[in-house]
């Protein structure tokens, strides 16, 4: 774990060493660089496609938080702040904002059944086109290993939490566990991730 | 510690996921403003939620995303672009440029002077979308903004002839980092649109690009609210700061 954060500082952001940060794609696009656009895209949108697939559960929808985020941040409308971690974290962060707006604005039921592809591998659908560095290989590993070693009920509490967009009270109701027993697993969750995770864990880092 | 730094511990996970809601959400943002430990505990957790999606593996979006990405971006250029000085621009009108931005600033705050007068004349009361057309198009407009939710608050829009627009807000408290003001433009019979996100300097202070909508025909009132960081898609704060004429 050490030699591959070593790594990725050499090469922010999952990008060989001829090509730009993600903070200097955000400089173009706000100058109205299309390339940096699309650079950016070319980095990020499978990722964000990925996680909007996720959260909605449909492919159209989930091509439509794709393209909203972005819109968003080509537009400005989102602003970056680097003092709020990265910038895959920020987009992520938009897309999860979308789609969970998306998923929330529908009836309770339809929600529900919607959160059935929690447990749909995506693994079948991928094609990956897109560019998929040795970097991100590694911590993607690196997070799906730290998500394996949670507890089931635990890595639940969380899935539920970030792709389900749902309430801790919702969690409790959905899981039929009282409201403190649903607080006391994501917390312990939460801690044991950011144990697992801890050599990722620099906000301010060029880790990726 | 205390029994409420421990029971905001507790919360600090479902904070940050968010998925607390209510009292218990602001008992967690009024904690963590002033205990400095539970301040970097928050920020490690945010971490591993910024490191949460990492673990996903990429599928690849339709070739049509990209396409209407690429169709709307030449739509609605970023707005600094609009303000960036071309390269081709003459050398004197570059040595002019600063006083006659000076020069702009000088013409805003008396517009703003004489705004003022024309609004305090005003009887109180609802306003029609036309008087918000009216106040925000004209060129070089200021929109004032006063705290209706926070005693001492106060903005202004400064909307440009071509419809760019920034604001400037003094008087709001700090936020914690998970938290943003955000303006809003509340339309009738539609949902509202967010105009920017900002944060406030220590001294209460900020400065932001505001999108102004395209139309502000159904635009009824202009609001600030706090929100969740990084914004909401719609309103679900209080109004700290309204625009004048609405009040």
């Amino acid at each position: 774990m050490g030699n591959f954060l070593r790594r990725r500082r050499r090469s922010p952001s999952g990008t060989g060493p001829e090509e730009p940060a993600d903070p200097e794609l955000l400089r173009g696009m706000r100058l109205g660089d299309e390339s940096a656009l699309e650079a950016l895209y070319a980095r990020y949108g499978g990722l964000v496609y990925s996680l909007a697939l996720r959260i909605v559960g449909d492919p159209e929808l989930a091509r439509e938080v794709l393209q909203d985020t972005f819109l968003r941040s080509w537009s400005g409308r989102e602003a970056y702040d680097p003092e709020r971690g990265r910038v895959p974290w920020w987009l992520m962060g938009i897309a999860r904002n979308r789609a969970i707006d998306l998923l929330r604005s529908r009836s309770h039921q339809a929600r529900l059944r919607e959160q059935e592809p929690l447990t749909v591998d995506t693994r079948a659908r991928e094609s990956d086109p897109h560019r998929d560095p040795a970097d991100a290989v590694g911590l993607r590993r690196a997070v799906t290993n730290a998500l394996q070693g949670l507890s089931t009920v635990q890595r639940e509490a969380i899935e539920l939490a970030y792709y389900g967009g749902l309430t801790q009270a919702e969690v409790a109701e959905r899981l039929r566990q009282p409201l403190g027993t649903i607080k006391s697993r994501t917390r312990e969750a939460m801690d044991r991730l950011r144990e697992l995770l801890g050599p990722f864990m620099e906000p301010q880092g060029e880790a990726w | 510690m205390t029994d409420e730094h421990e029971h905001i511990v507790d919360d600090l996970a479902a904070y940050v996921l968010e998925s607390l809601e209510g009292f218990a959400r602001a008992r967690v943002a009024a904690h963590v403003a002033t205990c400095a430990a539970c301040a970097r505990r928050l920020e490690e957790y945010r971490a591993v939620v910024g490191a949460l999606p990492m673990g996903l593996t990429p599928v690849a979006p339709p070739p049509a995303a990209w396409v209407a990405i690429r169709a709307g971006a030449r739509e609605r250029r970023p707005r600094a672009s609009r303000w960036a000085w071309p390269a081709s621009l003459p050398e004197w009108l570059r040595v002019a440029r600063w006083p006659a931005v000076a020069a702009l600033v000088a013409l805003l705050v008396v517009w703003n002077v004489t705004l003022q007068r024309e609004l305090t004349r005003r009887a109180p009361g609802p306003a029609p979308g036309p008087e918000v057309e009216a106040l925000s198009r004209r060129p070089g407009r200021i929109v004032i903004l006063q705290g209706t939710g926070t005693q001492g608050a106060s903005g202004r829009i400064f909307v440009a002839v071509d419809g760019g627009g920034h604001l400037a807000v003094s008087g709001l408290a700090s936020l914690p980092r998970d938290r943003t003001y955000q303006l809003w433009f509340v339309r009738t019979g539609s949902p509202a649109v967010s105009g920017a996100t900002f944060g406030v300097d220590a001294s209460g202070r900020a400065w932001a690009k505001v999108t102004v909508p395209a139309t502000l025909d159904d635009v009824r009132a202009i609001a600030v609210t706090e929100e969740p960081a990084p914004g909401s898609a719609a309103p679900t704060g209080t109004h700290l700061l309204d625009a004048l004429p609405w009040r």
